[in-house]
């Protein structure tokens, strides 16, 4: 038992190691690391899933694809759109539609094992966190203009002595969000496909050290920690649809404060 | 050197952890918040799932801020 459990701390020092970045081939001097490349394999299921269930277009949806996919379309514009942008939503539920639905895929994806989650890198949440923070900021300065929007961080009726400070700490807290909404996606992603890691790889060192010591009591153990694999595995099934619906939610609540200021 | 590297790791984690206790009780005081209004006006709950995920995202940012400073610090 005791050789078993030294095993696996030694080999559980090591387990980041399988989650860095790793190029992998280059193409006319951009390096393709497992990442992109499962980014572009995300971005691909993206397309194919939409061209297929927009290929032939009804008012009622007789194909069950199709309907599913409208039923998702749906849940974007009715419960993340207009319960939270409020008035205007419309013109944006196309870019948070394909926010959700681009980090579902590339989350789901990830859960296959042996594929990494492209959302399991800081580079591509970090990309779509930056993407999703011009485009509220781009439309809060088009709706106020510059000068209305720069106010507008900070409420009104507070004491006027009071105003640059809580100004500036509003300010900081939007520049910030940047950074939160990349680092969540991200440290969501990594901590659970490391803890499915490290159960994975308890159950296997229990399991062989039991096969090669002939000693079948030290095998026992791996059975609780595939039990525990196994739930952990369901969690994380729940947590990437969470990350997806939690990154979209976010984004709309951004863009409606920047469009709807109070 | 090595017992001052092996600290090092070791207090980044417990720092983690630190930054992650106040977070845990604001979101689940969040939580408790919205459930509560929820079950009162269940009409409501759209629009107050809303200013939960606004809040649980504030509150969750310096457990995140925490989880930067472990990788960088």
């Amino acid at each position: 038992m005791g050789e078993a459990l030294e095993k696996f701390v030694e080999h559980a020092q090591g387990l980041y190691a399988n989650f860095e970045s790793v190029t992998l081939f280059s193409i006319g001097g951009w390096n393709i690391s497992q990442y992109t490349l499962y980014m572009f394999i995300a971005f691909a299921l993206v397309l194919l899933v939409v061209l297929i269930g927009a290929r032939k277009l009804e008012f009622i949806p007789h194909k069950k694809f199709t309907a599913a996919l409208e039923y998702g379309y749906d849940f974007i514009s009715n419960s993340v759109g207009a319960d939270v942008i409020g008035e205007g939503y419309k013109k944006h539920i196309p870019f948070l539609a394909s926010l959700f639905f681009f980090i579902l895929i590339a989350n789901v994806v990830g859960l296959i094992p042996g594929a990494k989650a492209a959302t399991g890198t800081i580079s591509i949440t970090w990309a779509l966190a930056l993407v999703s923070f011009i485009y509220f900021n781009f439309y809060g300065f088009k709706q106020l203009g510059f000068f209305k929007y720069m106010k507008s961080f900070a409420p009104h009726g507070i004491p006027a002595p009071m105003i640059p400070i809580i100004w500036f700490l509003e300010f900081v807290s939007m520049v910030i969000r940047v950074l939160t909404l990349a680092v969540r996606l991200y440290g969501n992603m990594l901590a659970g496909h490391m803890i499915l890691a490290v159960f994975s790889l308890a159950t296997t060192i229990f399991l062989q050290t039991a096969i090669f010591s002939g000693d079948l009591l030290v095998g026992l153990p791996s059975i609780a920690w595939f039990f525990l694999l196994f739930f952990m595995y369901a969690l994380e099934t729940l947590v990437a649809f969470l990350q997806a619906y939690v990154f979209t939610i976010l984004s709309s609540s951004y863009i409606g404060m920047a469009i709807h200021p109070h | 050197m090595i017992e001052m590297s092996i600290a090092l790791a070791a207090l980044k984690v417990v720092g983690y952890g630190l930054a992650a206790i106040g977070p845990g009780i604001g979101i689940g005081i969040a939580t408790y918040g919205l459930c509560v209004s929820a079950a009162r006006q269940p009409e409501m709950k759209g629009q107050l799932m809303g200013y939960f995920f606004i809040g649980a995202a504030m509150s969750e940012a310096l457990a995140l801020l925490g989880l930067v400073l472990f990788f960088i610090g």
